[in-house]
């Protein structure tokens, strides 16, 4: 079992605030990532589960067990940490086994564990080295080995691979992928690359100044951002925002104005938003060649070619507003020339004046994706 | 190519002479006295002050090493008193020393930054200062006279120092890696054992040869004021033994001094061993 709650936890820095009253329920065998931009307290958080911070006050719960004053091998939880903190005067054995030599476990009985850890993380002929002679890839995987031969309740993980090169990151993260799968332990897994909570959470934590920003699915947090913090830290490059005003509220939606030309977003609207200024977030993503609901005149400054897609920054109709559009393929833009782009408006977010999200009309199986069936299938 | 020095290492002619002339220079000043002692030491007594003076020995030998065990027949003993004292003064300071350390670079709790001072400030005190009120100190438990006379004072005086050089050491050792022995269920003690101790190994030593010759050095006074007995005497107190009442026995007193810091440099020549510098690699990522 490895089911945490989080209850109202606070942490001060002296008279700073650093959490503001974090309520969170983590479910036996999920996979949660926080994330969040530096200083948002998700490390601290982190820090605080594991029982190397102290909490000023709330709730940490264990398995419905308080844990707040627990010492950490108390709390049934195991920790990697950024800088894989490995001994380095022992071999990868013994570094494995230190856990276990804590705990003065039996040799035979020591051996196995080890041995099977080792297995599982592919480190079976390294066991014998000192952590000096291994790559930045091999060094984590013996932090995680130090994690997972104590079979703790709860993996708790502060970017561990954020010391590596990009092709290793992306090997490390299908692998830790896999593990969760085989091991079916809880993990907490702390990142400021949104590629990692995206392509390995079950459900993300978006963190900002110390407070949840939003919890959800992946792709719950992709179609359907709860405000403009969410729908900018989610989705690369960032979503553009441009100001609107609202001219009326249907059924269909919301009817806005943009540089006259007005068009009806898909979302649920409120009666007291007409005439109101509203943002409307626009993901480079979305944007086509040609007219759609929302046409615009775009004036590339700088192109980026990634083969697969090119991302312009550009100037809107003239005004010096960095705005970012992502064309599939090789587009056929220049910088300086004015190309025609359009928007379809079921593609758009909308903001209140508040920055919270009008909820998006999005279908189901955008969100969650095991609904699609496969064709033919 | 591999043979060429990196850029940042490449010197002009003229730099290159001018650095070996410092270094020579340098290394003059220091060894000379060395040279002149060793050539005192193989000139016979008589020739020691004929004019003009030679540096070169005329009919110079080994006579002196052996004759100087004859004329101070408790010699042996000197050495061996002062590489006894230096020995247990090492291991005292090293073993206040190290959890006193990591405590300091470790541990946040009031009143540690002022500790910290008032160590700085006892190093300010030579130990002659404080002689007398030691004095009467050493009297009143009775320790006159006695290696602990030598040997308690030279813990006092050598421990700030030690304790500044190994807390910054233990300081460059990652916090994570306690961390990570904490989050594993080890304790304080477990921790420094298991995990601080080996990486700081390279500072230890540092700190036991540092501590080993501050503890040869300073016996000197310690043993003159606090020590009468012959028996107690350390090398340095010992080699009064050669200033006879008619004439100084020159060559043999410095045979002696040379054979006396012998078992010292060896000691130092096998710590440097442990002097390994990397021994943190791979811990973390730096």
């Amino acid at each position: 079992m490895g089911q945490l709650n989080l209850n109202k936890v606070q942490k001060f820095y002296g008279t700073f605030e650093v959490l503001k009253g974090i309520e969170l329920e983590v479910r036996n065998g999920e996979f949660v990532v926080f994330v969040g931009p530096s200083g948002c307290g998700k490390s601290t958080l982190l820090r605080m589960i594991a029982g190397l911070d102290e909490t000023s006050s709330g709730d940490i719960m264990i398995d419905g067990k308080r844990v707040n004053d627990l010492p950490p091998v108390k709390r049934g939880i195991a920790m990697v940490f950024q800088s894989y903190a490995l001994y380095p005067h022992m071999t990868v054995f013994e570094n494995i086994a230190f856990p276990l030599r804590v705990e003065k476990m039996q040799e035979d009985k020591l051996k196995a564990k080890v041995e099977n850890a080792a297995r599982i993380l592919h480190l079976d002929q390294r066991l014998q080295q000192k952590p000096g002679l291994l790559s930045g890839g091999q060094r984590q995987r013996v932090a995680i080995g130090r994690a997972i031969v104590r079979e703790p309740k709860i993996f708790l993980f502060d970017e561990p691979l954020s010391n590596l090169d990009a092709a290793l990151r992306a090997d490390m993260r299908i692998e830790l992928a896999k593990l969760h799968k085989q091991l079916k332990a809880t993990m907490i897994y702390v990142t400021h690359d949104q590629i990692e909570a995206m392509t390995m959470a079950d459900r993300i934590v978006v963190l900002n100044a110390g407070e949840i920003s939003q919890t959800g699915a992946p792709l719950e947090l992709y179609h359907k951002p709860a405000n403009m913090f969410v729908a900018g830290f989610i989705g690369n490059p960032r979503m553009n925002m441009l100001p609107v005003t609202c001219k009326a509220v249907t059924d269909a939606g919301v009817e806005i104005e943009f540089k006259g030309q007005s068009a009806t977003i898909p979302v649920a609207g409120r009666a007291d938003l007409v005439g109101q200024p509203l943002t409307l977030g626009i993901r480079p993503e979305h944007i086509q060649f040609g007219k759609s609901d929302l046409t615009m005149n775009l004036t590339p400054t700088v192109i980026e070619r990634l083969g697969a897609q090119t991302v312009a920054y550009a100037s809107l109709d003239g005004e010096s507003e960095n705005f970012c559009a992502m064309l599939p393929g090789s587009a056929p833009i220049r910088t300086d020339e004015t190309v025609s782009i359009g928007v379809g408006a079921a593609d758009c977010h909308l903001f209140d004046g508040s920055g919270i999200a009008l909820e998006r009309r999005v279908a189901l199986t955008d969100i969650d994706v095991g609904l699609l069936k496969i064709a033919g299938g | 190519m591999s043979t060429q020095p990196a850029m940042i290492n490449r010197y002009r002619w003229y730099e290159l002479i001018s650095i070996y002339a410092g270094i020579f220079l340098f290394l003059t000043f220091i060894l000379a006295p060395f040279v002149e002692g060793f050539l005192v030491s193989l000139k016979p007594l008589g020739l020691l002050f004929s004019s003009p003076y030679r540096f070169w020995p005329e009919n110079g030998s080994f006579t002196a090493y052996r004759t100087m065990w004859v004329s101070v027949p408790g010699f042996a003993r000197y050495i061996f008193n002062s590489f006894f004292i230096s020995i247990i003064v090492t291991a005292m300071v090293l073993i206040l020393v190290i959890p006193a350390s990591y405590a300091f670079a470790r541990f946040k709790f009031r009143g540690s930054g002022l500790l910290l001072g008032a160590f700085l400030a006892v190093t300010m005190f030579s130990g002659a200062v404080l002689l007398i009120p030691l004095f009467r100190l050493m009297r009143t438990f009775g320790l006159l006279n006695t290696y602990f006379a030598m040997i308690v004072p030279s813990v006092a005086f050598l421990i700030p120092s030690a304790i500044w050089l190994l807390r910054t050491y233990m300081m460059r050792i990652p916090r994570e890696l306690d961390e990570a022995a904490f989050v594993d269920g080890a304790s304080h003690f477990y921790t420094l054992r298991r995990v601080i101790l080996p990486i700081a190994m390279p500072g230890i030593t540092v700190v036991a040869i540092t501590t080993f010759i501050g503890s040869y050095a300073q016996q000197f006074i310690f043993a003159l004021t606090f020590n009468s007995k012959t028996e107690y005497m350390p090398l340095p107190v010992g080699l009064f033994a050669y200033f006879g009442r008619q004439e100084v026995i020159w060559n043999e007193l410095m045979a002696a001094s040379f054979v006396g810091i012998t078992p010292a440099i060896i000691v130092i020549f096998f710590l440097q061993r442990y002097l390994v510098s990397g021994l943190t690699a791979g811990a973390v990522k730096q």
